[in-house]
């Protein structure tokens, strides 16, 4: 017999295929013309009093080996799924056709006669035989399911089956019965979708029988069983709820249908259910336990009755000492919670706050998320709950979510939000100056509380959330914003701050406006915060029109702070625009394509905005020297670089974004002239060709030349030496408008990444002294086009080194371009060690250079393309 | 063949726990216990009667064995008594824990009622060392031979250390003794386990016949929570237990939650407590809980992590702890000292356990709130300390006793060691939930269960063969079925009647055949018997047909 060593479930699931074929009654004159190896005729199985094995057909039998049984009991639904997909060798080699086509089309043509031969088998007196059996079925039904409708009486044949071999003495047999229970508890639930609920009391008399089997003595049986009783559905309230109490409960519920003249429900002698849950949670086993717990957790969802008691028991599973236990229990809260069947009461705080300081990340993490949806119904619980994350928060920095949760929870309790909001404001009130560190997590923990309050859902109430606090937040913006990332997208956070804390920030002067403005302004930005909320949801990436939307509200208080610059307030002119610039950063951070470009320019233009504030500053001081401020040189270097940015690491700047380059050129150039004092040579040509360039950007009429612009060109005409110009300088800026334009058309930022490979301080490259050294480098560029000119720029101290960068052989397209190559480098001091500052730079085509001759390395016109790398060297011999 | 129960102990009681069962002719003992209540002669089962009622001259040789449960004194109490000064010397078999902790609780109540009480000493020390000698050690699931017929098992009944639950068996008879059990397991014991037996008798405890227990979760929630605060607000803990079980217990659930709470405040057992018992429980690791036997490869539970070395002057320190120390009802030793330091403070908890013998400290605290306890004419105590009570009972519930029977589903039920009218109640919910005939004797009564006897036959081949024929039949009639009205009828049909004979011949085993075998096989011709119609045409045929099934009864009928 070649095929004893098969797995038995193959060769058990020959036998319905095998009677199919004939009729089982003429089995034993049919048994000789059996190829060998065939299944035995079934009935014969099922006679007690026969002999063990008389047919001499040892196969099934020799091979119902505890261990072999064993193996496909827990391979198990192994079995059910190959049936189809993987025909047995043993099938194919059949001689017969009927059969064949059976196991190949895929659904036998009688699943009744599989029934009921495995219902005959399962009768049998071998025990083995009797779970295979059994698991067949279960086979038979999972395909039934899929749809033929006289699938029904098999479903109760099964059912039957199962029921009378429940106090079966083997425990193989039992579990495997707590199986198909509980498939045909499914499909019987499926099948009441179809025809009402007309025996609904089915379920619940399954649910009983399923819960005595959950006080099995045997381990395996009670897992599957607490998983099955979790699978059920349809379950009537009244048991449910007896299975959370071993106190038999006094159903009203029963009396009740009497009452309606109903039937009584079918009296179980035993109420099996009581407190099923409550065993199950006490178990000995933690596998025992954690099925218990999930479907605790998963029946919740019928009965919200059943749900209050079943969190009881939960809870009291946080101090169960298996920590699988605790986090399976954690996940049927999160579960409960999600379906918004978990409402957490005092009785139950102590324990489960004392899950966010838990020993363990893994607990922290899970109780802290079911934190952030549940609902709290006192102000002390709110308290309480906010104390604990902020304590969880001192003891684990590192759990930057904690943000996102403290978040959350203040969102779901607006008015408990908006109360702890009052007491932070009396509390910055009253601290003087320093004294209320934002760094520090209370305080930060606190602000974001305070701030998602308007984002609640109780609309009704008014809340009014102090404005200082919006204009504290937006001071931790740039860490808060992170933190909150998952929960309420960066953008929204931000534009909403911008509407509310910008106000206070900027118009100071007066409250009464600033009062009156913030409240006209709320309504408005709550709606377009939870507009932005629900989009971000739902798309989970930076919306254009969103961005947009923040950035012409950043754009508006760049303008007022401009405006600013005329009361010689620059310092708080300054700080505006810095934070603007922050918040810009992380927009720019979020998003790509043109936009990503876009704000990155933006970025840049703010920058050199507030250079040019600060350097006005120090013109408007008379020139004079101030401690603490930068030198006017450095600030005018800087703008120029700044100004260089904008011209040339941008493709497709459209024109008025050129325009506004420009203008921003010449105001540069003007603050330059001022500066030097004199007229020279260099800055005036560069003048004369920015006037030119704006002229013609300007020549179809589609944009008009500014006021500011004009009247430059004006005095220049008049006065070619420049001197006019620094006489009515101070006219002239004051006639400079800032209005940055928010149409930006295609447009593309160029830059480039520098990687070198295998290269850090702890592994450095090492040379001989003197001699040339090779770098190999990554180099990856974005939006390059053939006719830049990139170099690399390599120092060390005060040596430079250009060499020009041959990108021709770089592979990718219009966008990216990236390659590696080995790049030497001349000469080496005579050090032990050194480090080599590597970056790329960009020559500048089509803008003024200064300098014409080039020395063989790149024009002074250069811009700066990627971040500065360093390169460590160490000497042979040194290593 | 029949099951013949004596009570000799522990019949509608609580206490003596003692249980003499005939099974086919062997006459096994379950428990010899003391009731620690008496101290007259009822102090232990009345021996001497039972062997008056047996009628045969000594113990050793009207009894087969004596199995022991587990070491509790009412259930072990009078071992000692019986094998040393009533005279038994055949086996006695109890589990390997309880032989080796049994000696220490025999001589630890000796001890004690010689000092107090001042009782005539029933045995001597060397006794208890002279009858533990003859002890037989059982292991779990070990299936024992006491004799020929007699079998034993033991399976894990939970309780406390070594407890076990007693299987017996005589031929087809078979009954399960269950001593004190457990049906929930706590974190160093497990539930009670056994298999799925064909019993004829079960013999439970029923202490809790009507009490349905609660989950223990919360109680243990509401200590950790107690205790918690105590030593956060910087008070001191005073944990009275007894040194076996509850101790280990708490200690467990303590030290888990300090591990996970990461609390740094020590916890201490004073000395003698821990020492001895946890050692015996490292010892005998296989029979505590799964998770400790799961887990004790890489750490033992038992050596606790946050227990700290402690010394009696700690007493004294400042700052807060928990401390574990006997007695646990505050009786005296070391934990009365503890008491009268810590408990004038309101910042201590004294921790109590559910049950305290009246007359000792425990009880008075547990007695309303006492202010101030009176130790004797000079010694008061102001109590102002919180108080908690902490009820952890080994034994099962009601519920626990009936999802035992229920898994078990024995032919009868005998109630031992509980309150009568509790019992009585059982006993009603036991024969209309399950249909258990259920009984609860007093002492000295005796109940007879009969048994049933499986006998069995042989068979001829052909009979065989035509059940088969017969099975083919009715499997096409419910195939028939199935592609008709439906699969509703195929179950309940296997149980089909087969046709035949059972020939039961003097000095032969009887045998099965069929109809037509008979007279071949008893060696007879067959003879064919006709009837004569005498009346008109239609009626005739009517009758003759009867005749006809009658004749063929007949023929059927003459072998039975
Ligand atoms: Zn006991």
């Amino acid at each position: 017999m070649s095929n004893t060593k098969q797995p038995i479930s193959n060769r058990l699931r020959s036998l319905p295929v095998a009677s199919g074929g004939g009729l089982p009654s003429k089995t034993p004159t049919r048994r000789s013309p059996l190829p060998a190896g065939e299944a035995p005729p079934l009935p014969l199985l099922h006679q007690a009093l026969h002999p063990p094995n008389p047919m001499g057909d040892p196969h099934l039998l020799s091979s119902a080996h505890p261990a072999a049984a064993a193996a496909s009991a827990r391979k198990h639904p192994g079995p059910i799924d190959e049936r189809f997909s993987d025909p047995s060798p043993h099938i194919t080699k059949r001689p017969r056709v009927a059969a064949d086509a059976a196991a190949t089309v895929g659904s036998a043509p009688y699943p009744e006669e599989e029934v009921r031969s495995l219902v005959i088998m399962a009768g049998g007196i071998y025990p083995l035989a009797r779970a295979e059996a059994l698991r067949g079925l279960a086979a038979v039904l999972e395909k039934a399911g899929t749809g033929c409708c006289d699938g029904a009486g098999i479903v109760e044949c099964c059912y039957g089956c199962a029921v009378e071999l429940m106090r079966d003495e083997d425990e193989g047999v039992r579990l495997a019965v707590v199986r198909l229970v509980g498939l045909c508890a499914q499909k019987f639930a499926a099948r009441m979708d179809v025809d009402a609920k007309s025996d609904g009391d089915i379920m619940d008399l399954i649910f009983q029988q399923l819960s005595s089997m959950a006080r099995d003595m045997c381990t395996k049986v009670r897992i599957e069983a607490f998983g099955a009783l979790g699978k059920m559905q349809r379950v009537s309230d009244g048991v449910l709820l007896q299975s959370l109490s071993k106190k038999v409960i006094k159903t009203d519920t029963m009396s009740g249908t009497i009452i309606k003249g109903q039937k009584l429900p079918p009296k179980l002698k035993i109420p099996c259910a009581a407190g099923i849950f409550a065993h199950g949670i006490e178990d000995e086993f933690y596998q025992v336990r954690t099925a218990a717990c999930t479907s605790l957790g998963a029946l919740a969802k019928f009965s919200s009755q059943y749900a209050e008691k079943a969190l009881d028991l939960l809870m009291d599973m946080m101090n169960d000492d298996t920590e699988t236990v605790r986090l399976q229990t954690l996940q049927a809260l999160f579960h409960m919670a999600t379906y918004g069947y978990l409402s957490m009461q005092e009785k139950h705080m102590h324990m489960f706050l004392g899950l966010l300081v838990d020993a363990n990340a893994l607990i922290r993490n899970a109780a802290r998320k079911i934190l952030g949806l549940v609902n709290l119904p006192k102000l002390q619980m709110f308290k309480s709950a906010i104390d604990c994350l902020i304590a969880s928060l001192e003891k684990n920095p590192e759990e930057q979510d904690i943000y996102g949760i403290l978040f959350s929870i203040g969102k779901n309790h607006g008015s408990f939000s908006a109360n702890i909001a009052k007491h932070l404001a009396k509390e910055i009130a009253t601290a003087s100056d320093g004294e209320l560190i934002l760094d520090r997590p209370r305080v930060k923990a606190l602000i974001i509380v305070s701030i998602s309050a308007p984002f609640s859902d109780d609309k009704h109430k008014k809340l009014d959330i102090p404005s200082i606090i919006f204009s504290h937040a937006i001071s931790l913006l740039g860490k808060v914003s992170c933190a909150l990332g998952e929960e309420v997208n960066q953008d929204s956070l931000l534009s909403y701050l911008c509407h509310k804390g910008g106000m206070p920030l900027w118009g100071n002067r007066s409250v009464s406006v600033e009062f009156g403005e913030s409240e006209s302004c709320k309504v408005e930005t709550v709606e377009v915060g939870e507009q932005i909320e629900n989009t971000a949801k739902a798309t989970k990436c930076l919306d254009r029109v969103l961005v947009m939307q923040s950035v012409e509200s950043i754009l508006q208080t760049v303008e007022g702070a401009w405006t600013m610059r005329m009361s010689c307030d620059v310092c708080e002119a300054r700080t505006i625009l810095r934070t603007c610039k922050e918040e810009l950063k992380v927009l720019a951070e979020n998003s790509s394509g043109s936009i990503g470009a876009f704000l990155s320019f933006l970025c840049e233009y703010l920058d050199a905005i507030r250079l040019v504030v600060e350097l006005w500053q120090l013109i408007q001081l008379d020139n004079s020297y101030t401690v603490g401020l930068t030198a006017p040189d450095i600030l005018l270097e800087k703008l120029n670089i700044s100004v260089r940015r904008m011209e040339c690491c941008y493709a497709g700047l459209n024109r008025g974004l050129e325009v506004q380059v420009m203008e921003l050129a010449l105001l540069a150039n003007l603050l330059g002239l001022s500066n030097i004092g004199a007229c020279s040579k260099a800055v005036l040509s560069k003048l004369v060709w920015i006037i030119n360039r704006l002229e013609g950007l300007c020549a179809d009429g589609s944009c008009e030349l500014s006021d500011f612009s004009r009247e430059i060109k004006k005095t220049f005409e008049a006065d070619h030496i420049g001197s006019a110009l620094i006489r009515n300088i101070h006219t002239s800026v004051e006639l400079f408008r800032l209005k940055p334009t928010t149409d930006f058309g295609a447009l593309k930022a160029i830059s480039g990444v520098l990687q070198v490979c295998d290269n850090n301080s702890e592994n450095p490259q090492s040379y001989i002294c003197g001699l040339p050294v090779g770098v190999s480098f990554n180099i990856s560029l974005w939006n390059i086009s053939s006719n830049h000119r990139l170099w690399l720029h390599m120092s060390i101290g005060e040596s430079v080194q250009h060499t020009f960068l041959d990108f021709s052989s770089f592979e990718g397209d219009g966008e990216v371009k990236s390659g590696s190559m080995v790049v030497p480098l001349n000469t080496t001091p005579m050090a032990h060690s050194f480090v080599l500052r590597v970056c790329l730079i960009m020559e500048c085509y089509g803008g003024i250079s200064s300098n014409q001759e080039r020395h063989g390395g790149p024009s002074d016109c250069v811009v700066q393309l990627s971040d500065e790398l360093d390169v460590y060297f160490v000497s042979t011999g040194q290593r | 063949m029949a099951i013949e129960c004596l009570v000799l102990g522990a019949g509608q009681e609580v206490g003596k726990s003692c249980v003499v069962a005939t099974i086919g002719g062997k006459r096994v003992m379950f428990d010899c216990g003391m009731h620690m209540g008496y101290h007259d002669r009822r102090h232990y089962p009345d021996f001497a009667r039972a062997l008056a009622a047996w009628g045969v001259p000594d113990f050793t040789s009207a009894l087969a064995c004596v199995v022991i449960t587990h070491f509790h004194l009412d259930h072990i109490g009078a071992l000692p008594y019986f094998t040393e000064v009533c005279g038994y010397h055949g086996p006695i078999y109890m589990t390997y824990p309880t032989k080796a902790l049994a000696p220490f609780m025999l001589e630890d109540y000796r001890k004690v009622t010689m000092d107090q009480r001042g009782e005539a000493e029933q045995y001597s020390y060397e006794d208890i060392l002279r009858c533990m000698k003859k002890v037989i050690p059982l292991d779990l699931k070990q299936t024992v031979q006491v004799d020929k017929d007699l079998v034993i098992r033991a399976y894990y009944a939970g309780h406390v250390l070594g407890a076990a639950m007693i299987y017996a068996k005589v031929g087809d008879a078979a009954m399960v003794y269950t001593g004190d059990y457990n049906m929930t397991p706590d974190r160093h014991l497990g539930a009670a386990q056994i298999d799925r037996l064909k019993l004829d008798l079960l013999i439970t405890e029923s202490t809790y016949a009507k009490t349905i227990r609660d989950s223990k979760h919360a109680r243990e929630r509401e200590f950790l929570k107690a205790v918690h605060k105590c030593v956060s607000g910087g008070g001191k803990v005073l944990i009275p237990t007894f040194a076996l079980g509850r101790a280990q217990e708490l200690c467990m659930l303590l030290d888990d939650y300090w591990e996970r709470m990461n609390l740094k405040i020590p916890i201490y057992f004073s000395a003698g407590l821990t020492i001895q018992a946890n050692m015996y429980y490292k010892m005998l690791i296989g029979w505590t809980s799964q998770k400790i036997k799961d887990s004790h490869a890489v750490h033992n539970p038992f050596d606790f992590k946050h227990v700290c070395h402690f010394e009696r002057s700690f007493i004294n320190n400042p700052g807060p702890c928990v401390l574990f120390a006997t007695p646990g009802m505050i009786s005296g030793g070391f934990s009365l000292e503890a008491f009268k330091k810590w408990a004038p403070s309101n910042k201590n908890l004294i921790t109590l356990p559910g049950y305290c013998v009246a007359g000792t400290v425990g009880h008075k605290l547990m007695s309303g709130k006492p202010t101030r306890i009176d130790l004797d004419k000079d010694t008061h105590i102001d109590v102002r300390c919180q108080i908690h009570q902490l009820a952890f009972s080994p034994h099962t519930d009601s519920k626990g006793i009936m999802d035992l029977t229920e898994f078990l589903s024995p032919k009868h039920v005998i109630l031992v060691h509980g309150e009568k009218p509790q019992m009585a109640f059982l006993k009603e919910r036991i024969e209309s939930e399950l249909g258990i005939p259920c009984f609860y004797p007093a002492n000295n009564e005796s109940v007879s269960i009969p048994t049933t006897d499986n006998l069995k036959m042989s068979t001829t081949e052909r009979f065989i063969t035509s059940c088969a024929a017969e099975q083919g039949k009715q499997s096409l009639r419910k195939r028939n079925l199935i592609h008709g009205t439906g699969t509703s009828e195929v179950n309940g049909c296997d149980e089909a009647a087969v046709e035949g004979v059972i020939l039961m011949e003097k000095h032969k085993a009887p045998k099965i055949l069929c109809e037509d075998e008979l007279a071949q096989v008893l060696g007879m011709e067959r003879h064919l018997v006709q009837f004569e119609a005498l009346g008109s045409s239609g009626i005739e045929e009517a009758v003759e047909l009867e005749f006809k099934r009658a004749e063929a009864a007949d023929l059927g009928s003459d072998g039975k």
